[in-house]
């Protein structure tokens, strides 16, 4: 008998499969045309992407990627923990006893995808690489311990790719010396190539004419210790492996380590001097001929830039990872520019200000809102022994005297704002452009646009950037820009791992699904879309689960933060249920006294806030989210949101979790979609979703609002009443901006122009917008 | 989300969605069916009965042995009154059990009452099965020293590459031995496979595919049955096979046994069994067979969860995580198929496949017949042992669990009310008359006033007609 025929539907699916992988390849090609304008500042290696070099892989009977013809399984291969695909995945075994060895190593070469319990998935990219490179990995030990960490064979396509992408990276550096702009490299052959360049001749700046021959200043780099952070614990490295690693990986391990050291004690380079006018075009270039430059920040000979007095405290203690995270900053010695990723609660800001006290020169921070400027002074106080005279604000609301400050916090929108000034902030402006800043802390770094950032960059000069940021991800992955703005990624926490060390709370996420009542999901089924959001927000059976939640969590004497987008739900929600709420136009000093409320006053353990809050607010007693309307599917609003009760809990370590995180669904609309997409990246990190379909004791609960029909007609009656404006408050880009001078709101209008918005477009939408909402606006504002 | 505008209001009763799904009958449910006097017949055979007694319910065999050694009818009051009044359903269950098992049977007393008495075969037979005496009724093993002699492991080996065979086949693998066309026609009459409408060639169905899902003894139990429904058609006597597989299923493992003084009939069977792997035979003439695995201990379903199959149990080798990523340690096509059910597959290693189970895949395996439990019980029957570490309360993650639980009941939304439509009604008024008696009564199910039709629900029709006769007669 021969082999039968596959069923139907089998086919089918394969089919579907196909099709979906077609619609996959479609994609890239429409992100190049939107994005032209930026590609070029992009070396061309970074644009290559191992994704497509499998595509000669043949798919099996199952529609699966059949890699079996293209690697050899190692017959010892169960103590090895990697499997390495052709299109760059690699499947990490996190049970395996190399486990350790090989996520430190995997952390560094590769972006992780997802970080659950047993297998983890990390993806080789150009960019990933590129941040390997820098943090002075070799090619042939990049290929050489993936090839010995690997259960087969490693593909072809893969060596190619890593030596395509690392050759010719990380082997040049930008350095600033004594005030002086240094291309350096240990390999003199590549100075050589690039001095042939014309451009970049252009550029060298000879003190000496008459020099002879290549004239490239040689040195040996003195043996220097990593700086010490703090107070640190003691480490306590245990080794216990078992003997199931094969020797080759241990003895490979040491060796790579060992050659870190040594790396750092002697190294001899080369190099020439730049003309500083000039870094700007010879950044360009070598980007174009694919040496993109390392920024490096030899702060400790930097002389012309006046030392500031300040340190950790001493009771400032890092923990483990930021340690880590710190020491790839300033691996040699000297300071790299790069992008740190923490989750939020997990200490970014010590991190940052740990930085600012090793660097120990002029320090800016920016930051996104007025809220948070406050909450880095804050944490500048209490870390670091910088006091009043030092730290200064500059914001619209609080201006302290900035000139001559050693650590200025200001936010993006006051450095890029175009509009006119008032002479006092002029004048801060042209100082703040005429220092060198030795360090320039970007926190939230995801959230600003390329566009902005350059407008930043162009500013303020500053010698080195770091970025902290919790979710480096956007929803148009344009994500990967940063890494040649600012510098690669140095380092990326991993969340399940924080969490099962106590450095994070332990939350439980939820999604409580909320049947529509019959006669609101009518109107969902026949109005249009906009007025849609409104019906599904303000489902009388998600009142209900709200109302309920609330009450059982305050019975608990947890701490409640409610999260409405949607600033009609978000006013009717709280002023129904007597709670305070703070959204766009609230006033600074409102904020603060809700928030100080919120911490302090035990009567106060329920606030309503809208999309302001999704960042930087520092809530720590906050462990109870209820999210009734969110931005779409914004996979880094949900982590963001999540982040606020993240912070440490105290006590209640008994306890399986110490946090909550509710997500309220009405059942059988759009919002089930979004919300499958917001979880995507937190449950990549390991986080689950618990489905609530039904809340335990919700009939008992009395006097609950909306809980019979005549209520939920009426306000049924109230929604449909309401006017557009309403559904889409907050929805609309650039809309709080010029109005309430407020900068929260302003980042609103930049999540617009972010996910592609062209600028002209923008604008007439804007202007509008507002012609035909004002009068409207002033009632929804007033009444 | 469109499609979820299913909240109108159409109801026809015809169209009940009717699924056919695998029925997995035990030893009772199978000999139930039988006819009293293939019963008796069976009684004939002291394994028979032992397995039989073994599989009745606890109460029941209770009672079995209660009137084991009683030469006369026991009153059924008596039998009544031997458990508390609290255990009547039990009693009652039981009491249709042994009567459809032809176990025991009515018999009168004197004075008129009607008492139980365990039917003579079976109870001749019982007692020789668990006294001893009698003719040896397990299979002669006189027989001399194999020099072929085959031990445990190799049985096992062998029999699971020939079960896998036919597993193989049904799910359309290519590297496969092929199975015979007997094995063929046994699938295509047990449902798991149809003939394609196209060229006849034979393709999966949804009971096939549940029936990979299910455990392996389970699988062979059920094939077997399939298989005895044929036997007839063969030529061969039921009662016959029958007796032999519940004495092969008594049969010690590793032992082999002889051939002698079998019908024609007898090894036409043992070569069937043979093929699907449940006896061992050098040659056809071997006139000797060794029982494997897979056929001891088939009739026996109480026990499930103990490990009677020893390469059943072994290696999981799947591990689901909370992201919904499947990843199965395998190089077997026919677990790569298995998890390809209901899984969208993505790449695969030498030893690894790496799927995601989705929405999607989850539905098309629903479609294809599969339940969400039999995916959860797949999963969970071969997780790998990471997934059993200590400090796990659950193997799978619960989400994924929920979720896929979830994506079952997303498809069983509709309720079905069973209901008699009224239409053409002359006037308004005989139409708003009928409505209100209906809806007073609360059997109203669906009324349109411009159309003047309404479905009455299915048990009040009798009523409500009555109400309409009386009704349009007295006006």
């Amino acid at each position: 008998m021969g082999p039968p025929k596959r069923s139907g539907f089998k086919s089918e699916k394969a089919s579907k499969k196909r099709k979906k992988e077609e619609e996959d390849a479609w994609i890239p090609e429409e992100d190049d045309t939107t994005g032209e304008g930026e590609e070029a500042s992009v070396p061309g290696a970074a644009a290559r992407d191992a994704e497509k070099s499998d595509e000669k892989a043949q798919e099996d009977e199952f529609g699966a990627k059949d890699y079996r013809s293209q690697m050899v399984l190692k017959p010892d291969n169960t103590s090895r923990p990697l499997w390495v695909a052709p299109n760059g995945h690699i499947f990490l075994e996190s049970f395996s006893p190399v486990y350790k060895h090989a996520h430190d190593f995997l952390i560094a070469i590769s972006e992780p995808v997802s970080r659950p319990e047993h297998i983890h998935e990390y993806k080789l990219t150009a960019y990933s690489l590129y941040a390997a490179v820098s943090v002075g990995l070799q090619t042939n030990d990049i290929i050489e311990y993936l090839k010995r960490l690997s259960k087969t064979t490693v593909p072809d396509g893969i060596i190619e790719f890593i030596k395509l992408c690392t050759l010719s990276y990380g082997k040049v550096k930008l350095v600033l010396k004594h005030n002086k702009y240094f291309v350096e490299s240990p390999h003199p052959e590549i100075l050589q190539k690039l001095l042939k360049d014309p451009v970049i001749q252009e550029c060298r700046l000879r003190r000496n004419v008459e020099e002879e021959g290549d004239g490239f200043i040689t040195q040996v780099q003195d043996k220097k210790n990593v700086p010490t952070f703090g107070g640190k614990p003691a480490s306590t490295e245990q080794n216990n492996e078992s003997n199931t690693v094969p020797d080759d990986i241990t003895n490979f391990y040491e060796k790579m380590d060992n050659e870190e050291d040594e790396d750092e004690s002697a190294l001899q380079t080369v190099s020439f001097e730049v003309n500083q006018e000039k870094i700007e075009v010879i950044q360009k270039r070598c980007i174009e001929l694919e040496y993109p430059l390392l920024a490096e920040y030899d702060f400790r000979n930097d002389t012309v830039n006046p030392d500031i007095n300040i340190d950790l405290r001493p009771s400032a203690v890092l923990r483990p990872y930021q340690e880590k995270s710190l020491r790839k900053m300033f691996g040699n010695g000297r300071a790299r520019s790069g992008v740190i990723v923490l989750p939020c609660g997990a200490g970014k800001s010590l991190v940052g200000v740990t930085a600012c006290c090793t660097v120990r020169k002029r320090a800016l921070v920016l930051c996104n809102s007025g809220v948070s400027v406050e909450q880095w002074k804050q944490q500048f106080k209490m870390w670091s022994t910088a006091d009043d005279s030092m730290i200064c604000r500059f914001t619209s609301e609080a201006k302290d005297k900035p000139m001559g400050c050693y650590i200025l916090v200001t936010t993006y929108s006051m450095i890029t704002h175009t509009q006119k000034r008032s002479w006092e902030a002029e004048q801060t402006m042209k100082w703040l452009q005429d220092q060198e800043w030795g360090i320039m802390v970007l926190d939230e770094v995801h959230t600003i646009p390329a566009k902005m950032f350059r407008r930043v960059l162009t500013l303020v000069q500053s010698h080195c950037k770091l970025g902290l940021t919790a979710t480096l991800l956007r929803e148009d992955d344009k994500i990967a820009d940063l890494n040649f703005l600012i510098g690669p990624k140095l380092y990326e926490a991993n969340w399940l791992e924080l969490q099962k060390k106590g450095f994070i709370a332990r939350v439980q996420c939820a999604e409580v699904w909320c049947p529509m009542t019959p006669e609101f999901y009518r109107e969902y089924l026949m109005c249009k879309t906009s007025k849609r959001l409104l019906l599904y927000v303000m489902n009388p059976n998600k009142f209900l689960a709200t109302q309920y939640l609330i009450r059982y969590h305050e019975r608990r004497g947890d701490k409640t933060i409610v999260f409405s987008d949607n600033v009609f739900a978000l006013k009717h929600y709280a002023i129904k249920m007597n709670k305070p709420y703070i959204y766009g136009p609230t006033s600074q000093s409102e904020r603060i006294q809700i928030l100080q409320n919120f911490k302090f006053n035990p009567k106060v353990n329920t606030i309503f806030v809208s999309k302001v809050a999704d960042t930087s607010f520092d809530l720590p007693e906050a462990n109870v989210l209820i999210q009734i309307s969110s931005h779409g599917g914004s996979r880094r609003q949900e982590a963001q949101r999540l982040g606020r009760i993240l912070r440490a809990k105290k006590g209640a370590i008994a306890e399986e979790y110490n946090a909550f995180f509710y997500t309220l669904v009405s059942q059988d609309t759009m919002e089930m979609n979004y919300s499958r997409k917001r979880q995507r990246f937190l449950v990549n990190q390991g986080y689950s979703y618990k489905v609530i379909t039904k809340l335990a004791g919700m009939e008992k609960e009395p006097d609950l609002f909306y809980k019979n029909r005549d209520e939920q007609g009426q306000l049924l009656q109230q929604v449909l009443a309401a006017s557009d404006i309403d559904c889409e408050d907050e929805r609309i880009p650039g809309e709080g901006g010029s109005r309430g001078g407020s900068s929260i709101t302003r980042r609103v209008g930049q999540m617009g122009s972010m996910s592609g918005a062209d600028d002209a477009v923008y604008y007439e939408f804007k202007k509008s917008a507002n012609i035909n909402k004002h009068p409207l606006f002033k009632k929804f504002r007033y009444n | 989300m469109a499609d979820n505008g299913i909240g109108t209001s159409k109801l026809d009763n015809s169209t009940f969605i009717t699924q056919s799904n695998l029925e997995c009958k035990n030893l009772y449910d199978y000999l139930k069916t039988r006819p009293p006097n293939t019963l008796e017949r069976l009684y004939n055979h002291p394994a028979i009965c032992l397995a039989v007694y073994r599989e009745l319910p606890e109460l029941a065999r209770q009672y079995v042995i209660r009137i084991l050694f009683v030469e006369q009818p026991v009153p059924q009051a008596v039998v009544a009154s031997w458990g508390s009044q609290s255990f009547a359903r039990e009693h009652n269950y039981v009491t249709k059990v042994l009567t459809e098992l032809n176990v025991w049977m009515e018999g009168s007393l004197p004075g008129g009452l009607i008492g139980w008495i365990l039917s003579p075969t079976f109870k001749r037979n019982l007692k020789i099965a668990l006294l001893g005496g009698g003719k040896q009724w397990s299979m002669s093993s006189a027989l001399e020293p194999d020099k072929n002699a085959r031990d445990v492991s190799f049985l096992d080996t062998y029999s699971s590459e020939r079960w896998e065979c036919v597993l193989h086949y049904m799910v359309g693998s290519q590297q496969q031995e092929g199975i015979s066309a007997d094995a063929v026609r046994i699938l295509l009459h047990a449902k798991l496979m149809k003939r394609d409408e196209e060229d006849g060639s034979p393709v999966i169905t949804r009971q096939g595919f549940q029936f990979l899902l299910l455990d392996r003894q389970a699988q062979v139990w059920h094939f077997l049955l399939q298989y005895l429904d044929t036997v007839e058609q063969r030529g061969l006597d039921l009662v016959e096979c029958l007796t032999f597989l519940f004495q092969l299923s008594f049969s010690t493992l590793g032992k082999d046994y002889s051939t002698e003084g079998m019908s024609a009939g007898l090894l036409i069977f043992l070569q069937h069994l043979r093929e699907f792997g449940l006896v061992y035979q050098r040659k056809r003439k071997a006139g000797r067979f060794y029982p494997t695995r897979l056929a001891l201990n088939i009739t026996n379903s109480q026990n499930k969860n103990a490990p009677l199959l020893e390469e059943d149990s072994p290696k999981g080798y799947i591990i689901v995580e909370t992201n919904y990523r499947v990843y199965a340690y395998t190089d077997s096509n026919l677990q790569v198929a298995l998890i390809a059910l209901f899984t969208e597959l993505m790449y695969r290693f030498p030893n690894l496949v790496v799927g995601i189970i989705t929405r999607d895949s989850i539905r098309q395996a629903l479609r294809g017949g599969i339940t969400a439990d039999q995916i959860i019980g797949y999963l969970k029957q071969h997780a790998h042992p990471q997934m059993l570490a200590a400090d796990q309360k659950q193997t799978l993650p619960p989400t994924v669990v929920d979720q896929i639980k979830l994506w079952e009941l997303e498809r069983n939304r509709l309720t079905y009310h069973e209901g008699v439509l009224y239409s053409q009604f002359l006037s308004q008024a005989d139409f708003n008359v009928l409505k209100e008696y209906a809806q007073s009564n609360g059997v109203l199910i669906w009324c349109n006033k411009e159309k003047r039709t309404l479905v009455v629900n299915k048990n009040a029709h009798d009523e409500v007609k009555k109400f309409w006769k009386k009704y349009s007669k007295g006006s």
